[in-house]
């Protein structure tokens, strides 16, 4: 290993010293090869060595088989299970956003991540959760930790769940805001999935694969009637501005938290799910196939902190802002969820759990080669905001142009043009510009600019699809969980069947995340600035949660001895994090500091729209700092017991459910 | 064509088809547009109780 990466550094040095110009098959096949080796070596030395995998223990899909959710079921299956169920938009937008810092950081960061931190995570959580028959990650927390441990697991997730649908909710209002076609297309979505609800209940009950056929047939001619609404008469009723769209979806969830799910979510889940498997299947078809040159530098001149696409140096701001696609708390919510009562052989965990998130960790590499596969005048153009770069084209050309990215007007409005947007300047968000490297690498195979303006609708159709089954499934789920909290105190507000605690949790909850998104669309800096950090923030904060209770586990199973590999992981995360979170909050750099841009404001002219720029930021300090004590909480909690059991002063007995003999006789 | 079983499997596992057809054969009855809402309802309601992912 020391060899071959000493050998790809003096490749890659002798490359840059020349000037080449650096292929996208260079980071894919870094990142396969990666891959591979650690799977083949890491993986299985964590399975064989500290798990002690089984083939003969019986895992819970088979003691407890019930046909619902514990079946023991093949790898394969289980392996795409967890694999869609993993991956969200997180993979494909942080690598847009980190492209800023060049292609370089942000990939390593991806594949070094994933292999030692994200992989390892959902791997020792998924086996944890499968020792001890599927439990959640707030059981474990609460069983192995304590119970502080297990309550602060639980608010930690919900209000994560806030800023993560604010922020996805986001990334959308700014692909549609002012697109017609855009618009038309996603609303178009909305009758399509009820149709596809009405088609599974009543017309052709049980048939969701032909169900879905036919709504990605109806999807795909909305994306055509998109394109034709946008150069009719019509055109101006789906020109909206960003303020309209959130508020559209704010609307949106509420409502799709309180209708039947059977009706617009689980409907639209089955279609978002397919497309995003079939998608990102035909981008690694793409990019083979394509091959683009990555137009980007290694390492670009923002790596000093002052990015355009959100502020602050590589350490820790790259970390942060890549988190699903190297190492992501979420992950260990799925793999502490339905997963482990589907794996019918314990050995069958290392592909499940460590496999699926290498691949993950491979649709971020994709990601990252769509983005810088752009020109990078392009990139910036539609990623820095108008606050930073200037309202008018000329102002923004100029100002990214002096950076040494140049881009032109008449470039720039061709390539609306050709896209059918009026504009592509200052679409924040990711979204946007990760639609125009993925259009570009599908028109190069085949049908060039013509089909251009089709590919870039289809990938926002495709975003946006997803990121709105994440936000009404995950207003329902943050419904659920503030009502079993409040049902604490009242009991009707705990039942989730009496309609004034539905209608009340669900307002409650949409407000918050709903708060925070208009927040976002009125941010001078494009809300991306402030919102993904602190999105980032959280998402890691809740995988230092996961590794400390992976990291228990380890302890109580063998003593210090493996203690390395959570431990170095979750080290790094809580540098990363809690520097992130420190600078957020204190950096005197008013781009960066909520405090410090909140003592800008308040040292010019006090108007009402100021003073609610000024409440924001301190709220936004005051969220992050709530997250580093929360997680500070858990952590010191942690630190006590594993104290304690070094000491050989607490209980270190391994909450494993007895060993079982399996009786399986099928090939799995 | 071992692969494409593999791959349609996955699918139909996606779709919560392999789940029903278990559902029907763990509890001995035929499929019809009642026994489908049932189930469907059941496994939407777990489904939709746990956080999707970023």
């Amino acid at each position: 290993m020391l060899i071959a990466a000493a050998a790809a550094i003096c490749l890659g040095a002798i490359a840059s010293s020349r000037g080449e110009r650096i292929n996208s098959i260079w980071l894919v096949l870094a990142a396969a090869c990666s891959y591979l080796i650690a799977y083949r070596f890491y993986g299985s030395f964590i399975a064989a060595k500290v798990m002690a995998l089984s083939e003969t223990r019986a895992t819970p899909a088979e003691r407890l088989e019930n046909g619902h959710d514990y079946v023991p079921t093949n790898k394969w299956i289980v392996f795409g299970h967890h694999f869609a169920a993993i991956a969200g938009p997180g993979p494909l937008v942080g690598p847009v956003l980190a492209a800023q810092f060049g292609y370089l950081p942000g990939t390593l960061w991806i594949i070094a991540g994933a292999v030692i931190g994200g992989a390892v995570q959902d791997f020792v959580i998924l086996f944890a959760s499968m020792r001890r028959d599927g439990k959640s990650l707030g059981q474990m927390a609460r069983e192995e930790i304590g119970r502080v441990g297990g309550f602060v697991a639980l608010v930690t997730v919900l209000l994560i769940m806030i800023i993560l649908l604010a922020v996805v909710a986001l990334v959308v209002v700014n692909a549609l805001a002012g697109s017609p076609w855009g618009t038309f297309t996603i609303a178009a979505t909305m009758p399509v999935a009820i149709l596809m609800g009405l088609y599974l209940r009543y017309w052709r009950p049980g048939k969701v694969l032909e169900c879905s056929a036919v709504g990605f047939a109806l999807v795909l001619g909305s994306v055509f009637g998109g394109q034709w609404v946008a150069g009719s008469s019509y055109a101006p009723w789906f020109t909206v501005s960003a303020m309209t769209v959130a508020v559209a979806i704010i609307v949106y969830g509420f409502l799709a938290s309180a209708l039947p799910v059977w009706l617009l979510l689980a409907p639209r889940d089955y279609l978002s799910t397919f497309v995003k498997l079939g998608v990102i299947a035909m981008l690694a078809i793409g990019i083979l196939a394509v091959r683009p040159t990555l137009e980007m530098p290694a390492i670009s001149r923002f790596a000093d902190g002052n990015g355009p696409v959100f502020a602050g140096k590589i350490f820790p701001f790259c970390f942060i802002t890549i988190a699903c696609g190297a190492i992501s708390g979420f992950h260990s919510l799925i793999s502490s969820g339905t997963t482990p009562k589907m794996i019918a052989r314990e050995t069958h965990a290392l592909p499940v759990g460590y496999g699926s998130m290498l691949l993950e960790s491979f649709v971020a590499i994709m990601a990252m080669i769509a983005s810088c596969a752009l020109q990078p005048g392009i990139y910036f153009a539609v990623n820095s905001p108008a606050g930073l770069v200037g309202k008018t084209a000329q102002a923004a050309v100029t100002t990214i142009s002096n950076w040494g990215f140049p881009v032109t007007a008449d470039q720039m409005q061709a390539l609306a043009k050709s896209v059918g947007e009026v504009t592509l300047f200052s679409r924040t968000g990711g979204a946007p510009s990760l639609a125009l490297g993925m259009a570009h690498i599908f028109s190069r195979g085949g049908g060039g600019d013509a089909v251009l303006g089709f590919w870039y609708h289809f990938a926002i159709m495709f975003e946006a699809l997803f990121i709105l089954t994440i936000i009404d499934a995950g207003t329902r789920v943050g419904r659920f969980m503030l009502q079993d909290l409040l049902g604490h105190f009242s009991k009707p507000l705990g039942r989730t069947s009496w309609m004034p605690g539905v209608i009340g949790s669900s307002a409650v909850i949409v407000a918050a995340w709903g708060f925070f998104l208009v927040q976002g669309v009125r941010d001078p800096l494009g809300g991306i600035n402030s919102l993904w950090p602190l999105f980032g923030i959280a998402n890691q904060l809740l995988a230092l949660i996961a590794l400390a209770v992976a990291t228990t586990v380890i302890l109580k199973m063998h003593g210090p001895r493996y203690l390395w590999i959570t431990c170095v992981p979750m080290v790094w995360l809580v540098v990363v994090t809690f520097t992130a979170a420190w600078q957020k909050i204190f950096s005197p750099l008013p781009r960066i500091g909520f405090l410090a841009q909140a003592d800008v404001l308040q040292k010019g002219p006090i108007t009402p729209q100021v003073q609610t720029l000024i409440f924001n930021n301190q709220l936004d300090a005051f969220v992050c700092g709530a997250f580093m004590v929360l997680v500070a909480i858990v952590l010191a909690d942690s630190l006590r017991l594993w104290y304690g059991i070094l000491r050989g002063t607490a209980d270190r007995r391994v909450r494993e459910t007895p060993f079982v003999m399996s009786q399986l006789r099928e090939e799995f | 064509m071992k692969l494409l079983r593999l791959l349609w499997s996955v699918l139909r596992e996606i779709g919560d088809q392999n789940a029903y057809d278990r559902h029907l054969s763990a509890h001995g009855t035929a499929h019809s547009a009642a026994e489908w809402r049932k189930f469907s309802d059941e496994r939407f309601h777990a489904k939709y109780q746990r956080a999707k992912c970023c």
